[in-house]
């Protein structure tokens, strides 16, 4: 008989709120957070007409992180309360 | 010794490999049995209650504890002796420098390579002779893989998960090696880069897989080291140009036509620094035309400054060989060295 021990941390990381959704993106503010990948460029301009085209969204805020692979820089999550809604995407 | 990990009951070998195996535990290989007196050997090693903090990861806020590190390093196969190596690896990769979400999530799909060097390699058995990158030994393969099961079930870096990998490579199983500092007059990795002479000492850093190349027809040294800097310039064509930590590693037939010229480890970095750089527009030779743009005189160079070079003596006695090991994207990673037994909570670790 072995008795064994569990390797994972057994608790989930602490875990973000997601924030309370928008019954319409009419007149909204929407953020975009790209990694700064080549794919993103033709992404993000395709959503931000879709969103000001078929959505109304007022405004399309696009920002860039510096580090594709790090968190996004301080300034950037600080404009975020700024939004209505973000759209964070990843491109390769 | 009380743990906070959940226990389980299993009722033979193959059942433990399964109960783990089913939960995504492991690295596809059987794994040795957590056993709370097996773990409890690994803490009582390092003196380290089970709850003492190894350190934060910054990206997600997941508390790593000596615990847990412990019961993947006896998964992996680790003696208690292999056990400060592991959590020194683990304190490394926790500087923010290291940026380790990045490295071990990247779809680059590189590894943690583990360098060893002190007395510690001795005690442990740890070679950096005969097949110094691969299984030379039972330590640097066991601690290699420790480092491997507790990024998968710490950081829930499994493929498709946190792990994105496109590719990978096989130094995600174990990627673990000692200098040979017994068999060279050059000075130790660790000294060189600011740790006291004689103390043990983990490096670790994010790293593509080992380019191997040959140059059996001359004893130059500036011959050579071409060769090492035409690898790297290779790498920079056809992986990334971003500058950042390159490792090199020389076995012993290329090491000794290097001392008997007399270069030293930095003497060797110069010259790397200065051969191992291309032009921007050489990427139109391997099919990267379109990002060339209008900077095809661009100069890019493989390290920022000499420093970046890790330049380790190990591998076989016999054979031309050696080995240039790419950072996973230059400069989003540094490569971090930290004496075994340190304290990173009382001084910040030197840059």
């Amino acid at each position: 008989m072995f008795e064994v021990l569990d390797p994972t941390p057994g608790t989930a990381p602490p875990a973000g709120r997601l924030a309370p959704r928008l019954d319409t993106l009419e007149g909204k503010t929407v953020g975009f957070i790209s990694n700064g990948k080549e794919g993103t460029k033709g992404f993000f301009r395709h959503l931000d007409q879709i969103l000001r085209e078929e959505y109304g969204v007022a405004n399309v805020v696009s920002r860039t992180k510096s580090n594709y692979s790090a968190p996004a820089d301080p300034h950037i999550v600080a404009e975020i309360k700024g939004w209505d809604a973000v759209v964070s995407g990843l491109g390769d | 010794m009380q743990f906070a990990s959940r226990s389980y009951s299993a009722d033979s070998i193959s059942a433990v490999q399964e109960l783990y195996h089913s939960n995504g535990w492991t690295d596809g290989l059987p794994i040795v049995p957590p056993t709370r007196e097996a773990v409890q050997e690994c803490l009582e090693w390092v003196m380290m209650p089970p709850d003492q903090l190894i350190g934060i990861e910054p990206v997600r806020g997941l508390a790593i504890t000596a615990e847990k590190l412990a019961i993947n390093a006896v998964m992996a196969g680790c003696l208690p002796m292999h056990f400060p190596v592991v959590v020194t690896a683990w304190t490394a990769m926790m500087q923010e420098e290291f940026l380790m979400h990045g490295a071990t999530a990247s779809t680059g799909g590189c590894a943690v390579l583990v360098i060893l060097n002190g007395p510690i390699r001795l005690e442990i058995g740890a070679s950096g002779s005969f097949n110094a990158l691969a299984n030379s030994d039972r330590a640097t393969a066991v601690i290699g893989r420790a480092i491997r099961l507790c990024l998968i079930n710490l950081l829930d870096d499994r493929p498709g998960v946190i792990d994105r990998s496109t590719l990978g490579h096989p130094g995600k199983f174990s990627y673990c090696v000692a200098e040979d500092e017994e068999d060279t007059t050059w000075l130790p990795l660790a000294e060189h880069r600011g740790v006291p002479k004689g103390a043990s000492s983990v490096t670790v850093m994010a790293a593509g897989a080992p380019r191997q190349l040959m140059n059996e027809w001359t004893t130059k040294p500036e011959e050579i080291l071409e060769t090492f800097a035409a690898e790297m310039r290779a790498n920079m064509r056809h992986y990334s140009i971003h500058p950042g930590n390159y490792a090199l590693i020389i076995p012993k037939q290329l090491r000794e036509h290097l001392q008997a010229g007399g270069w030293t480890k930095a003497d060797i970095a110069t010259f790397i620094h200065e051969r191992a750089r291309i032009h921007r527009r050489e990427w139109a030779d391997v099919g990267k035309g379109a990002v060339v743009r209008d900077r095809g005189d661009s100069v890019y160079t493989a390290m920022d400054s000499p420093d970046q070079l890790l330049v380790v003596a190990a591998g076989g006695p016999a054979g031309g060989f050696g080995a240039v090991i790419p950072p996973w994207l230059g400069n989003k990673s540094y490569a971090v060295t930290l004496p075994i037994g340190v304290c990173v909570d009382c001084e910040p670790p030197k840059k």
